[in-house]
C-alpha cells in the first residue's frame, strides 16, 4: 500500500529531478536481467496488430478476442480430433481467492491476468512463471455490485490498462508492472466501480461504469492512452430519458406499464437521468470501417421501482453506437423500455456480417440478452432484424413486481449474464451459455438512500425449484437453435471458439469442457478444482497452442472459489 | 467538546455501562483529531474490542467505509438508535471518517461462540436464498461498504436483522426488503450461525 504511493511520488520526483528519459533508462536497466531469462521480448503492441487481431493466431489481444469481440480464434493445432489428448501444461496460483472473470491477454509469449480485488500478474505464458505482480492500492470506499470482480486488462504500445473497484483507471508499464499513471474516473462513494476489461482504439482506451445498482449516471469514456486525459464522455442516460412511451418489448409482448401514472409522475417530479443507472459492464465492439463502437448499457435504477423513474429510460437496457472519435451519439436500440425486472443488456456485442429479412448480408451486430434471447441487429441503424428462439424457459412475462413478490422466468441473472458468447461466422452459429433460475421479483419504493445499492425491492431465488444452465448454437440468420446441451448448474463466465472446431466453456461445478462446434458433442472435459466461470482464451508459443482458463468461481452465483490460472495444450 | 462529553455520559447513565468509562483508555494511539472519542467509544465497544454486552456491536476491525457510512446514517437519522444517535450529534465528516479508520485498524477481536444444532443448515438455505454470498462474499468477511458479519455479536446481529425486517433500521431498505422473507426464528438462526463464524 504504502510502497506503492511512494512509487508514484518516486516518479515524479525522479522525473522532476533528473529528467524523464533518464528515469525511463533507471527502470529499463533493472529489468533487464529479468528480461533476459523471458521468452521473446515484449514489445510493443502496435494499433496494426490489434487491428489484426482476429487473424493472429499467436497471440490473444482483446478480451474478445478481436475488435468484433467474436471470440473466435484462427488457430487449429488442437482440435476435434485430438482434443481429447489436451493436458493442463501449466497451473498458477494468484494470492487471491475470490471470483474470477478475467480474461488472459498474450503477447509474444507474456500473459496477463487479474484477479479479484484488483491484481494483475504477467506470466510467462509458456511456463506459467511469474515476471511481475502488480497490487491495486485500493482506497477505503468501494461500491462495487456482483463481487469484487476484474475482468482483465488491455493491451497496446508498451502499456496494460486496468479499471479498479474504486473506479480508477491504472496504465501499468507492460514490462515492469510499475504505475505510470492512474486517474479517477468518478467518484465511488457516489456508487461507481469498475470491473470491466478497457478497450483501446487508436491511442484511446474505452471504459464504462458499473453502477446500476446504485442511482449514478451511466457513461463511457474515453482517455489518452499516453496521459490519460479524459478526451470524450458519452452519458448513456441522455438528458431527456422520455422517450416513446413504448407498451412493448423488443419481442412485442406488452410489458404493463401504467403510462397515464408515469405521466403524472414526470410532470411532478422532472426527468429522472441524473440517477437512472444505465451502467456499462463489458466492453464495446469497435467497427474499423466506420470508426464507431458499439456497447451494452444495462437496467436503469432503481431496478425493481419504475415509480420514481418515470418514462422509457433511454438508453438503459439498449444496444448503443457513438463515434470513436467524438463520442457522439449514432444510433440505439432498446429492448426493454422502463424495465422492472433487471433483465437488463450485458453481454458484450459482436459484429458479424448477418442476413437482413430480405436475405441479403449485411454488417450486423448479435447481443444475447439477459430475456434469453440472442437479438440480430442491422449495424446501420441500430434497427432489429430479428430474435432467436428463447434458450431458456420463459413463463409470467411481463408480471409486475409486487410487495410480496411474483414468480416469473428467467430470473433476473438471466437468460445470458454478463458473459460473452462467440461467434464462428463460417458455421453461421453464435455460442451463449444460460442461466435457468427460478426467482421471485418484489418491489419497495425507497428515495435514493445517498450512495447506497439502490435495488427498489429485492430478488429472491426460489429455493425450491431447480435450476440449471445451456451451452446454445444459435443461428444467427434464422433465429432458430442449431443445438443445446444442459449442465447441472446455471452459467456464467464465456464462451471461446477456435478454427478447429472446438468451443470451450467451463462450469461452476468446476467442469472444463470442450463441445464439437457443429454438434455440441462433449469432446473433452477437465475437472478444475474450483469454478470455471471466467472466459477462456488461445495462444501460440513456440509452435505451440495453448487454451487457457482461469478458475476461481464466482460470487454472484456463489461457485466454489480458487485462484487458478490453467493452461492447457496437446500430450506430446 | 464539553457538551458533547456531558450527552455522552447521559447516555451512558441511561445504558447502565457507566461504570468503566470514566477510566477508559483506548488501547492504541488514536489520532490528535479523534482521541477523546475513542476513548468514549471504548466504554461501549470495548477498550479491547470486545463490547461490554452482546446489544453492542464489534467495531474493532470491521470495515473502514462501513464505519464511516453508520455514523452518517445514523447521524442523518436514517439509522435509528437512542444511544449511538447522542454520540454522533457533533461529529464532523473528517471526524466520523478518522473514526472509521482508527477502528477498521485494530484487531478483530474472536468471542467463543457457539451456535446451536441446525443452525447452519438453516443458515445455508437462507443464504442461498437471499444470495448472501454475492455481497458479503463467502464467509461473510465484508468489504468497504458490506460489513464484516462473521464473528460479530449475536444478539446485535439479531437484533439488527429484525430491525432491518421490522423497519426500524432504515438505511439500506433492500435489506428490509430482503430479510422481510425470512421468518423470525431463520433470522435468529442465521445469527448465531453468524456469530459462531470466525473470519478469515
Ligand atoms: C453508550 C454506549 C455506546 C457508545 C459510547 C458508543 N456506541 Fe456505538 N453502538 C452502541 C450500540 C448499542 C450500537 C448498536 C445500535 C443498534 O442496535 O443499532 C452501536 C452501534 C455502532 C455502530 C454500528 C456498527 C454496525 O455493525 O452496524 C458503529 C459504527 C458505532 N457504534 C461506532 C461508535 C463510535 C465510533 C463511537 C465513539 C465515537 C461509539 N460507537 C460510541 C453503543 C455505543
Ligand atoms: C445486495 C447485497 C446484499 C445481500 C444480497 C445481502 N446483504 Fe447483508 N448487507 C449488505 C449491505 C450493503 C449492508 C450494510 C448496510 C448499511 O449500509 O447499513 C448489509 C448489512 C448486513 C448486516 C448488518 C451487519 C451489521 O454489522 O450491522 C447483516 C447481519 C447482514 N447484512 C446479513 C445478511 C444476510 C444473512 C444476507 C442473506 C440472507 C444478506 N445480508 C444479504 C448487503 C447485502
Amino acid at each position: 500500500m504504502n510502497a506503492m504511493r511512494k512509487g508514484i511520488y518516486g516518479f515524479f520526483g525522479t522525473a522532476l529531478g533528473a529528467g524523464l528519459s533518464l528515469m525511463l533508462a533507471i527502470s529499463a536497466n533493472a529489468q533487464e536481467v529479468m528480461n533476459a531469462t523471458l521468452y521473446g521480448d515484449m514489445g510493443v503492441v502496435s494499433q496494426d496488430m490489434l487491428n489484426r487481431a482476429g487473424s493472429d493466431g499467436n497471440n490473444f489481444l482483446h478480451t474478445n478476442g478481436n475488435y468484433e469481440q467474436t471470440r473466435y480464434y484462427p488457430a487449429r493445432q488442437i482440435n476435434a480430433s485430438n482434443v481429447s489428448k489436451l493436458r493442463p501444461a501449466w497451473i498458477f496460483q494468484t494470492e487471491i481467492v475470490e471470483t474470477m472473470e478475467t480474461t488472459p491477454i498474450v503477447v509474444n509469449g507474456v500473459m496477463y491476468v487479474t484477479t479479484a480485488f484488483n491484481h494483475v500478474y504477467a506470466l510467462n505464458a509458456a511456463t506459467g512463471e511469474q515476471i511481475w505482480h502488480y497490487k491495486h492500492n485500493m482506497g477505503p470506499v468501494t461500491t462495487y455490485c456482483c463481487g469484487p470482480n476484474n475482468r482483465g486488462v488491455a493491451i497496446y504500445n508498451d502499456r496494460v490498462f486496468m479499471g479498479t473497484l474504486d473506479a480508477r483507471l491504472v496504465a501499468l508499464d507492460a514490462k515492469t508492472g510499475k504505475v505510470l499513471w492512474n486517474k479517477e474516473i468518478a467518484d465511488p462513494e457516489l456508487g461507481y466501480s469498475e470491473t470491466m476489461a478497457p478497450t483501446v482504439a487508436n491511442g484511446k482506451v474505452l471504459i464504462g461504469t458499473n453502477g446500476g445498482e446504485y442511482g449514478i449516471r451511466g457513461f463511457v469514456k474515453a482517455y489518452d492512452a499516453a496521459n490519460g486525459d479524459l478526451l470524450w464522455t458519452f452519458y448513456t442516460t441522455p438528458e431527456n430519458s422520455v422517450g416513446v412511451w413504448a407498451t412493448r418489448d423488443a419481442t412485442g409482448r406488452d410489458m404493463l406499464r401504467d403510462i397515464a401514472a408515469e405521466k403524472a409522475a414526470l410532470a411532478k417530479m422532472g426527468d429522472p437521468y441524473k440517477t437512472l443507472g444505465g451502467g456499462v459492464w463489458q466492453n464495446p465492439a469497435v467497427d474499423l470501417a466506420t470508426n464507431r463502437i458499439f456497447f451494452m448499457a444495462g437496467n436503469p435504477s432503481p431496478d425493481l421501482d419504475g415509480s420514481l423513474r418515470p418514462g422509457d429510460n433511454l438508453y438503459t437496457n439498449s444496444l448503443i453506437s457513438v463515434d470513436l472519435d467524438t463520442g457522439k451519439y449514432v444510433c440505439h436500440f432498446q429492448y426493454i423500455a422502463h424495465d422492472v425486472w433487471d433483465l437488463d443488456a450485458v453481454s458484450p456485442p459482436v459484429l458479424v456480417d448477418v442476413k437482413d429479412a430480405a436475405g441479403k448480408t449485411v454488417p450486423g451486430v448479435l447481443h444475447a440478452g439477459k430475456t434469453g434471447h440472442v437479438y440480430v441487429h442491422n449495424r446501420d441503424d441500430c434497427s432489429l432484424i430479428r430474435f432467436s428462439e428463447a434458450m431458456v424457459p420463459q413463463e409470467n412475462m411481463w408480471v409486475l413486481p409486487t410487495k410480496d413478490g411474483e414468480r416469473m422466468l428467467p430470473g433476473a441473472n438471466g437468460g445470458v449474464e454478463w458473459s460473452p458468447m462467440a461467434v464462428d461466422a463460417n458455421l453461421g452459429l453464435t455460442y451463449a451459455i444460460n442461466l435457468h433460475q427460478p426467482m421471485t421479483y418484489h418491489v419497495e419504493s425507497t428515495p435514493y438512500p445517498e450512495g447506497k445499492l439502490w435495488l427498489g425491492g429485492a430478488f429472491k431465488v426460489i429455493a425450491t425449484e431447480e435450476q440449471w444452465g445451456n451451452v446454445t448454437a444459435v443461428d444467427y440468420n434464422t433465429g432458430k437453435i442449431r443445438w443445446q446441451v444442459k449442465t447441472q448448474q446455471p452459467m456464467i463466465g464465456g464462451v471461446l471458439v477456435t478454427a478447429g472446431g472446438l468451443v470451450f466453456t467451463g462450469e461452476g461445478n468446476g467442469q472444463f469442457k470442450a463441445y464439437d462446434s457443429e454438434t455440441g458433442s462433449v469432446l473433452w472435459k477437465f475437472q478444475a478444482g474450483a469454478g470455471v466461470n471466467a472466459p477462456p482464451a488461445s495462444y501460440t508459443v513456440d509452435g505451440k497452442q495453448y487454451i487457457v482458463v482461469a478458475a476461481g468461481g464466482n460470487t454472484q452465483l456463489n461457485y466454489k472459489r480458487g485462484n487458478n490460472i490453467m493452461a492447457f495444450t496437446l500430450a506430446e | 467538546m464539553s457538551r458533547r462529553v456531558v450527552s455522552l455520559f447521559a447516555a451512558l447513565v441511561f445504558t447502565g455501562v457507566v461504570q468503566g468509562a470514566a477510566v477508559a483508555r483506548a488501547q492504541s494511539a488514536a489520532p490528535a483529531g479523534i482521541a477523546d472519542q475513542v476513548e468514549l467509544c471504548s466504554a461501549c465497544h470495548g477498550e479491547d474490542g470486545r463490547p461490554v454486552n452482546a446489544e453492542t456491536p464489534i467495531i474493532w476491525g470491521q470495515e473502514e467505509y462501513y464505519i464511516y457510512v453508520q455514523m452518517k446514517d445514523i447521524k442523518a437519522g436514517r439509522r435509528a438508535s437512542e444511544i449511538m444517535s447522542g454520540v454522533v450529534a457533533d461529529l464532523s465528516r473528517d471526524q466520523m471518517r478518522a473514526l472509521g479508520k482508527y477502528f477498521s485498524q485494530q484487531p478483530w477481536p474472536r468471542l467463543a461462540f457457539k451456535a446451536q444444532e441446525g443452525d447452519e443448515a438453516v443458515a445455508n438455505t437462507m443464504a442461498s436464498a437471499g444470495q448472501c454470498a454475492q455481497c458479503h462474499l463467502s464467509g461473510f468477511d465484508g468489504d468497504s461498504r458490506i460489513p464484516r458479519a462473521a464473528g460479530q455479536t449475536d444478539t446485535y446481529l439479531e437484533k439488527t436483522m429484525l430491525d432491518f425486517k421490522y423497519r426500524r433500521r432504515l438505511n439500506a431498505p433492500d435489506k428490509a426488503s430482503l430479510l422481510e422473507t425470512f421468518s423470525d426464528n431463520d433470522i435468529a438462526a442465521m445469527a448465531r450461525y453468524l456469530a459462531a463464524l470466525q473470519p478469515h
